[in-house]
């Protein structure tokens, strides 16, 4: 097996996510398209490892990927909450709502 | 010699003196006057003790004390202070005798003026300016004596100033003298350049001398400082053509004319080259002019006196002329002579000027042909006014005959040393004795014999009662006087006559006197001393005598010994001729010059004058009698005062023959035309091309230059300001405020607050950068 089926997957899902991060107004796609992004570059975490370094018995790749996993599930956590918390504030949760950060 | 140590207080009293007149002398009960003759009173006795007491010691080593000093600057310094020997003693007595005597003249004379207290405190200024000069160690100092000395006179001259001829006068005489003193400043300066080469105290006299008299000196700034400083003395003294001040100046009150012609201006030009008389002497050059401008004064300004009818010119001309002797002995070697005749000639001239001024407050008038017959109401005044005139025409035994025998015998000894100006001043100055003796008589003649010619018109009779008025509401002192005056001013309204009568006892006390010091002033310097009970040791000449003069040879003469012990090289050939006539030691003189010819007495001698053995020294030994000259002398008195006596001896002739000798009368009526000439050629240029001249030039070219100056800093002024400060500077500042905010405004923007765009931006610059890295690979 070559690594160019998994490398073109997680292409695919990396530009599918910067796509919804970039061009999305609600909040809850854009953490979404962010989730997608880290599951892209886990899959390349795996191929990488598998593929390449198949006999290594400390499969750090893998590894690397479950704690991607736990920080995107705490991300997410975090920014639902504060997709939540913008919701009660202003009734919305359209991104381009939320620009007080500005000149 | 203690008493020298406070001569300063001579100087000093008189100062003193004047702010305390000026500041309190109205409120005293004599005006001021009091203190005036107080303080010069102590001046006097002061000075007759450090007189006696350099006289009794014989040529004293001068006394300098420097009491104040300054830096001028690089390591020279000014100083003030005092320089005592017995030329400054001589000086000292005759200044404040003169001085004292005639402040109590002036307590009478000037009763009942305006500004009397002024007229003392200004004459009390005039004796202290005079003694600075007097006591100067320096020739700075000297110059600030001279020149305040000048300040007074012109004060003093033109005391009565409300009249513009008087206030004219003291004009001249200030232009006149101060024209003068542009040499004398000159030559101060000059002298010390050439001193500041080898000493650091470039204007003390004692090292001018000495560097003079070492041959130090370059000829170039001993002859250039010595002529520039004849030029100032000529001024001040009053020498031709110079003179024409002097006789202007009797604009002022008779005192101050008995002030400034016997002790405090006129002296000060002879003194200072007397002071100074060891670097006259180094050039023939020199000694040559001044003896010649000396004889010419003398000669010609006698006959000026001859034409005048106010007395005062008389003697003014008189004293010019006699100043013409005293310039003409200082330049015929004739130190002592010089300066014994201007001893003299400040007591007896002072006589004459406060007897005539006797005489004008009698008759209100300066003509003599106002009075004659005046021996009948004015005794004493006619006995003291006879003795000074005597004095002055040199008749025997008294002051001016010594005085003036003396200047003879210089001038013969001069001669004899081969120098030509020696005969010119002996025969001139004969002649010059003749005609001053022809003046005085027909001066005397005219005042005192006769019949009284007193104004008799009504218009003389009434000013002459307002005088009387004026006198009693001022409150004259002499109340018999005053009495008489009324009965007299009751008698003129009726139509009589105003008699004149004799002055109250402050003007004859002056008078007798100075008439009883015309006296033995002339014995100390005479050849009759021994006789009288002097000595050899202790005359005139030994008084007066400083060790630099003792020294003093002249380098231009035969018998001249270089400081050094080497004979003179040009002039060494003839040398050894010294100290025949007179024995040096007897005079009391160390001489240092070598008593006999050596070697070369044969051929030599001749040209040098053996037989009189002319001393090559200053000082001439003690007096002598030269029978040649006292009977010359006393022949030309006894012609005169008989031409005097048979021309005015009964009173006025009704035709003068002195103002009917045709051109001659009309060059002497109009004093040679000098004052024409001057008026001509230095008042007219002066005033009408040079004054404007120099106006324009202030007024037009300085004052445009300042104004083009001002006008252009200010032009570029407003340049820098608008321009440089407003428009660049604050442009600056303004612009780069401005285009930041405008930047601000443009790039604030960016900061939109969205997320997303950010988020693409990042994403484009990611892209670049791979691009740009893969590009590099």
């Amino acid at each position: 097996m070559t690594l160019i089926g998994p490398l073109v997957l997680a292409s695919f899902l990396f530009c599918v996510g910067l796509y919804g991060v970039i061009a999305r107004r609600n909040s809850v796609l854009v953490l979404m398209s962010v989730e997608l992004m880290l599951n892209a570059v886990n899959i390349n975490l795996v191929a990488f490892q598998s593929l390449l370094h198949g006999d290594d018995a400390a499969v750090t790749g893998q590894i690397f990927a479950l704690f991607v996993i736990v920080v995107a599930a705490a991300e997410v956590g975090i920014g639902l909450a504060i997709v939540f918390n913008m919701f009660r504030n202003r009734a919305s949760i359209d991104i381009d709502d939320a620009d007080l950060m500005r000149w | 010699m203690e008493a020298l140590n406070y001569a300063w207080i001579v100087v000093a009293l008189p100062l003193l003196a004047a702010a305390v007149i000026a500041v309190f002398g109205k409120l005293m009960p004599l005006k001021g006057s009091e203190v005036g003759i107080a303080a010069i009173t102590g001046a006097w006795v002061l000075s007759l003790v450090i007189g006696w007491q350099t006289f009794v010691n014989g040529p004293v080593d001068a006394l300098e004390q420097v009491f104040w000093s300054s830096p001028m600057g690089g390591a020279f310094t000014i100083e003030f202070g005092q320089y005592v020997d017995g030329l400054t003693a001589m000086m000292l007595v005759l200044v404040t005798t003169v001085s004292m005597l005639v402040q109590l003249y002036s307590r009478e004379y000037m009763h009942g003026e305006d500004r009397f207290t002024y007229f003392f405190s200004m004459l009390a200024l005039f004796t202290f300016s005079m003694l600075v000069l007097v006591i100067a160690p320096n020739t700075l100092q000297a110059v600030v004596g001279w020149e305040l000395v000048g300040l007074c006179s012109y004060l003093l001259i033109g005391y009565y100033w409300q009249d513009k001829p008087n206030a004219d006068a003291a004009n001249k005489a200030f232009l006149t003298t101060k024209f003068a003193d542009i040499g004398l400043i000159v030559g101060v300066v000059v002298l010390s350049a050439g001193v500041a080469q080898h000493s650091n105290n470039v204007f003390s006299i004692p090292e001018t001398i000495d560097l003079a008299m070492g041959g130090q000196l370059s000829e170039l700034t001993v002859v250039l400082g010595t002529l520039m400083i004849f030029l100032g003395a000529m001024g001040k003294s009053g020498q031709m053509p110079l003179h024409v001040w002097l006789p202007d100046a009797m604009a002022g009150p008779t005192p101050v004319s008995a002030l400034i012609h016997a002790a405090t201006m006129v002296t000060a030009g002879v003194f200072f080259v007397a002071r100074l008389y060891p670097v006259f002497i180094q050039y023939a050059t020199v000694m040559n002019v001044i003896a010649v401008v000396g004889v010419i004064t003398l000669f010609f300004a006698g006959f000026l006196a001859l034409v005048q009818d106010d007395v005062k010119k008389v003697l003014a001309y008189s004293t010019v002329s006699q100043l013409g002797y005293m310039m003409a002995a200082l330049g015929v070697g004739g130190y002592t002579a010089g300066i014994f005749h201007l001893f003299t000639h400040g007591f007896f001239k002072a006589l004459l000027f406060l007897g005539s001024g006797s005489l004008i407050h009698a008759v209100h008038s300066n003509n003599m042909s106002d009075m004659g017959g005046m021996r009948k109401y004015m005794p004493v005044t006619f006995v003291t006014f006879v003795i000074g005139s005597l004095a002055l025409a040199g008749f025997p035994l008294t002051a001016g005959f010594f005085s003036k025998d003396e200047i003879l015998v210089s001038a013969q000894l001069w001669g004899d040393a081969g120098m030509a100006t020696g005969p010119l001043v002996y025969w001139l100055g004969l002649a010059g004795a003749m005609v001053t003796t022809f003046y005085m008589g027909r001066t005397v003649f005219l005042i005192f014999f006769g019949e009284h010619r007193g104004a008799h018109g009504a218009a003389h009779d009434v000013e002459t009662v307002e005088d009387v008025h004026a006198e009693a509401e001022a409150g004259v002192l002499d109340a018999e006087a005053e009495a008489e005056d009324a009965a007299q001013a009751a008698h003129d309204v009726q139509g009589g006559h105003h008699d004149p009568h004799e002055s109250g006892w402050q003007i004859l006390t002056a008078l007798v006197a100075l008439a009883v010091f015309s006296f033995p002033v002339g014995m100390a310097g005479g050849f009759l001393w021994d006789e009288v009970g002097g000595s050899t040791e202790q005359n005139f000449e030994t008084w007066t005598a400083t060790h630099a003069i003792e020294e003093a040879q002249y380098p231009f003469l035969p018998g001249y010994h270089a400081p050094g012990g080497e004979e003179h090289g040009e002039e060494g050939a003839s040398e050894g001729e010294g100290g025949e006539a007179e024995d040096p030691e007897a005079a009391g003189s160390g001489s240092i010059v070598l008593a006999s010819g050596e070697d070369l007495s044969g051929p030599l001698a001749a040209e040098s004058g053996d037989e009189e053995g002319f001393s090559n020294h200053v000082l001439h030994g003690a007096p002598e009698f030269h029978l040649d000259v006292f009977l010359l002398a006393l022949a030309g008195f006894l012609i005169a005062v008989g031409g005097a006596w048979a021309i005015y001896g009964r009173g006025r002739p009704e035709r003068d023959p002195t103002l009917h000798m045709g051109g001659f009368t009309t060059a002497l009526v109009n004093k040679y035309w000098l004052d024409d000439l001057g008026y001509r050629f230095v008042v007219v240029p002066i005033r009408d091309r040079l004054a404007p001249a120099v106006s324009w030039s202030s007024n037009v070219l300085i004052d445009g230059v300042v104004k083009s100056i001002g006008g252009g800093v200010k032009r570029l002024a407003n340049v820098t300001y608008f321009t440089v400060d407003q428009k660049i500077i604050d442009g600056g500042v303004n612009g780069a405020a401005l285009s930041a905010a405008w930047w601000s405004s443009k790039l604030k923007r960016l900061q939109s607050g969205d997320v997303q765009r950010y988020a693409g931006a990042m994403m484009a610059g990611v892209i670049v950068l791979v691009i740009a890295f893969a590009a590099a690979r």
